[in-house]
């Protein structure tokens, strides 16, 4: 993932209930991926970052993944 | 805060509210609270934007409440959420409202967007469409120079017709 995977999907704002994206951008333990890997813009790494959160707390996502 | 009060009274804001019911509400149940839940907001003069009916999901994690001095452990909950405008001074009292709330294991309120969100039906389509025009243009190119040949003749021939 080179290329910015939100406005190469033209996505303006990242919902924290789309999980089969946020997904995307979390390794096997469950933690969220260095923007160096990600190839996301430093905004959307931000809001990247809250969305994931967001879906931790709610139970979506895993805080930790076995 | 100089902001906020400026904010306030102009315009809605449009906030999302996400959260996780208790398992042990029963499927009748389900669609009273979910409607109370609307009812509350308009109550509090908010306007519904979008929403989707409470769905049961698996916890990725489990989650503890306590609730009247019983801890109670969740593996699975209806996770729910709505979408509304409603002014600032407001949402506190929402707050208030859900926090009392017993049938509520967690919930969280967002300050949103007013247009749809949620990408992923249309992300799935976006890629598959990109990858078959690629796949095809060798074989269509050849296919398709006869039908422009006459299709620009008939064009050229209304021209000059006019």
């Amino acid at each position: 993932m080179k290329q910015d995977y939100f406005s190469a999907n033209n996505i303006k704002y990242i919902d924290y209930k789309d999980i089969e994206i946020l997904k995307k951008f979390l390794n096997p333990s469950g933690k969220i991926m260095n923007h160096k890997r990600t190839g996301v813009t430093a905004k959307n790494q931000r809001q990247l970052a809250g969305a994931i959160k967001n879906a931790r707390f709610l139970g979506l996502l895993p805080f930790v993944a076995k | 805060m100089e902001n906020n009060s400026e904010d306030l009274g102009i315009e809605p804001r449009i906030y999302e509210v996400g959260y996780l019911l208790s398992p042990s509400i029963s499927l009748e149940e389900m669609p009273v609270i979910y409607s109370k839940l609307k009812d509350l907001v308009v109550s509090l003069g908010g306007e519904i934007i979008s929403d989707e009916m409470p769905k049961m999901i698996t916890l990725a994690y489990t989650m503890y409440k306590v609730t009247q001095n019983v801890r109670n452990k969740f593996d699975t909950a209806y996770f729910g959420w709505v979408k509304f405008g409603m002014s600032a001074d407001k949402i506190g009292e929402l707050k208030k409202k859900l926090d009392i709330d017993s049938n509520f294991i967690r919930f969280l309120i967002l300050k949103t967007v007013k247009e749809n969100t949620i990408a992923t039906k249309r992300f799935i389509h976006r890629d598959s469409r990109r990858k078959m025009p690629i796949l095809k243009k060798e074989g269509e190119n050849t296919a398709s120079l006869p039908i422009d040949k006459e299709e620009i003749d008939k064009e050229i021939e209304a021209m000059v017709a006019i």
